[in-house]
């Protein structure tokens, strides 16, 4: 049974439709990737999953359960939903006492969790001079405060630097590895790159696609690009042969598809003409999650 | 009990709890030595008595701020997700926030009555000035059991209006703007009634008004305010989206 399941969510705000007929589901062992952009109804998801927010019809389990019925939740979901839920005046390490305290865990869990986010020498400080990064590492500290199965984060790399995303790429990673099942939400794709094995994306509210990240980071499908001196006679061999192809702006460059490499350079030796340029583009995942989702930016 | 700890441990771990509490120490007590030491003895009258043991109602504000604050915490700085996450029986947190309450209510109220008998009651009595002890007991009584209830009044509203700002505004209008705008329209007969009358009611009256509930029945009604509020309080959060 996955951890997590999704099925024909809908969640309505008034007139808002937040999320459309939404389902997916998450595993353990495994980071995954909850990708959208700003607005697309990510948030709502994951809220929907903890019971913060009640849908509107269909579900969102967590073991096959809504997260109130749960028997020890903090011991199942770890959840951080935004850095800045902290009170300023409260120290870190008092901040995660008080949720310890209401889980029934010791303090010197709230000790681990510090050394683990390498927050113990900040700890006794108040959580208004932490910077963005150090608030991220005690957002995550509170979610592991129960040692949990599933993890689920809300955008934690925000504001990290390169060197705090590092950290958490490799923390996160570290996690899933242990069995756990991960789940972060992202708009920013570069940081998901490095971090996720499977993604699901969505867009205002509805899923767009689910599966492994190779399967979103595609080299098949984009076009070929072929720079000639002898273009236009290169363009009529290959539509003849029957690959589309269409100019890049420039009178020697093609753009060719449904031709391998292959095809397009042995056409060309075949009719003597020269290729001063034959290369396949990959799709990095910017690329592919904008033309998924539409621009990039809000969707509402 | 491990919901009561964590929010006594919320409480506790911020400033604000032990500002506010000071500040009452400090307001009461200067009130209090200036009422009694100031002034000319002749002046002094028996029915004056009754208003320096009740002290100044800013105290009355600040409990009642700590009580809102203690609700309404959760939403100001987001700890509302991570609370409800661990306890997604919301009633339990908000009973125990009245359990919080009660406490702080408590030690408003013994707080009160040490600076006020220890540096009223202490001024007068050095200045010859005659207190009805008897009176004074009642007095003290009615005005301690006060801040127990008007805390709890905070935390309810708190529950009800989770807007920090919205929560204090909004009781002090109950306590200061219906206080006498509407008992003109009304009268004393069902004005009495209301949250701050029947305040006036519990701490013996000070003023001598002909329509006030005495201390029992002004207890009662707004023990019953309070009761009222915490039921609205829980059913809205347990329904309430969490965003």
């Amino acid at each position: 049974m996955p951890e997590l399941t999704v099925e024909r969510l809908v969640k309505r705000y008034g007139q808002t439709l937040a999320v459309d007929d939404l389902s997916f589901a998450v595993d353990s062992g495994v980071v995954t990737g909850f990708l959208g952009p700003n607005g697309s109804g990510k948030s709502t998801t994951m809220r929907a999953l903890l019971g913060l927010v009640q849908p509107t019809s269909g579900s969102a389990l967590v073991l096959g359960k809504p997260f109130s019925e749960l028997t020890h939740p903090v011991r199942t979901v770890g959840a951080s939903l935004d850095a800045k839920d902290v009170h300023p005046g409260r120290s870190g390490r008092s901040h995660l006492r008080t949720l310890a305290a209401a889980a029934g865990l010791p303090s010197s869990r709230v000790d681990e969790v510090l050394d683990m986010t390498e927050l113990t020498p900040a700890q006794d400080r108040r959580v208004k001079g932490y910077s963005m990064g150090m608030r991220q590492r005690l957002a995550l500290a509170a979610a592991l405060l129960g040692d949990p199965r599933i993890l689920m984060l809300d955008e934690p790399a925000n504001g990290l630097d390169p060197q705090g995303m590092r950290w958490l790429r490799d923390i996160l990673r570290a996690l899933a590895a242990e069995g756990r099942a991960v789940l972060i939400s992202s708009h920013v794709l570069s940081e998901v790159e490095q971090t996720v094995d499977e993604v699901v994306v969505i867009g205002a509210g509805r899923l767009v696609m689910q599966g492994s990240l190779a399967d979103l980071v595609t080299r098949d499908q984009r076009p070929s690009l072929v720079r000639s001196p002898r273009a236009s006679e290169l363009r009529e061999l290959l539509e003849s042969a029957g690959a589309s192809v269409s100019n890049d702006g420039r009178p020697d460059t093609l753009l060719v598809q449904d031709a391998t490499m292959e095809q397009i350079g042995t056409l060309a030796a075949e009719h003597g003409i020269a290729l001063f340029e034959l290369t396949r583009s990959v799709t990095t995942l910017e690329d592919r999650f904008l033309e998924l989702t539409g621009e990039g930016g809000h969707v509402r | 009990m491990n919901i009561l700890r964590s929010e006594f441990l919320k409480l506790i771990s911020v400033r604000t709890t032990w500002l506010l509490l000071g500040a009452m120490i400090l307001i009461e007590g200067t009130v209090a030595g200036l009422l009694a030491g100031l002034g000319e003895k002749k002046d002094l009258r028996p029915a004056n008595v009754p208003d320096l043991l009740i002290g100044t109602p800013l105290s009355i504000l600040f409990v009642f701020t700590l009580g809102a604050l203690i609700s309404t915490n959760e939403f100001r700085h987001g700890t509302a997700n991570s609370t409800f996450l661990i306890t997604p029986k919301r009633e339990r947190v908000i009973a125990a926030k009245l359990v919080v309450g009660f406490v702080v209510g408590l030690v408003a109220a013994l707080e009160y009555v040490a600076v006020n008998a220890g540096l009223g009651l202490s001024i007068l009595s050095s200045r010859d000035v005659t207190v009805n002890s008897d009176q004074a007991v009642d007095i003290y009584v009615g005005v301690g059991i006060g801040f127990i209830l008007i805390c709890l009044f905070g935390v309810a509203l708190g529950a009800v209006v989770r807007n920090q700002v919205a929560a204090i505004v909004g009781g002090l209008a109950l306590f200061l703007a219906l206080r006498g705008t509407l008992t003109l329209f009304i009268g004393d007969e069902v004005g009495r009634y209301f949250p701050a009358e029947s305040l006036l009611g519990l701490q013996g009256n000070p003023k001598g008004k002909a329509l006030l509930l005495d201390q029992v029945d002004g207890g009662l009604v707004l023990a019953g305010y309070c009761l009222l509020l915490t039921v609205a309080g829980m059913i809205v959060t347990r329904k309430r989206e969490i965003t």
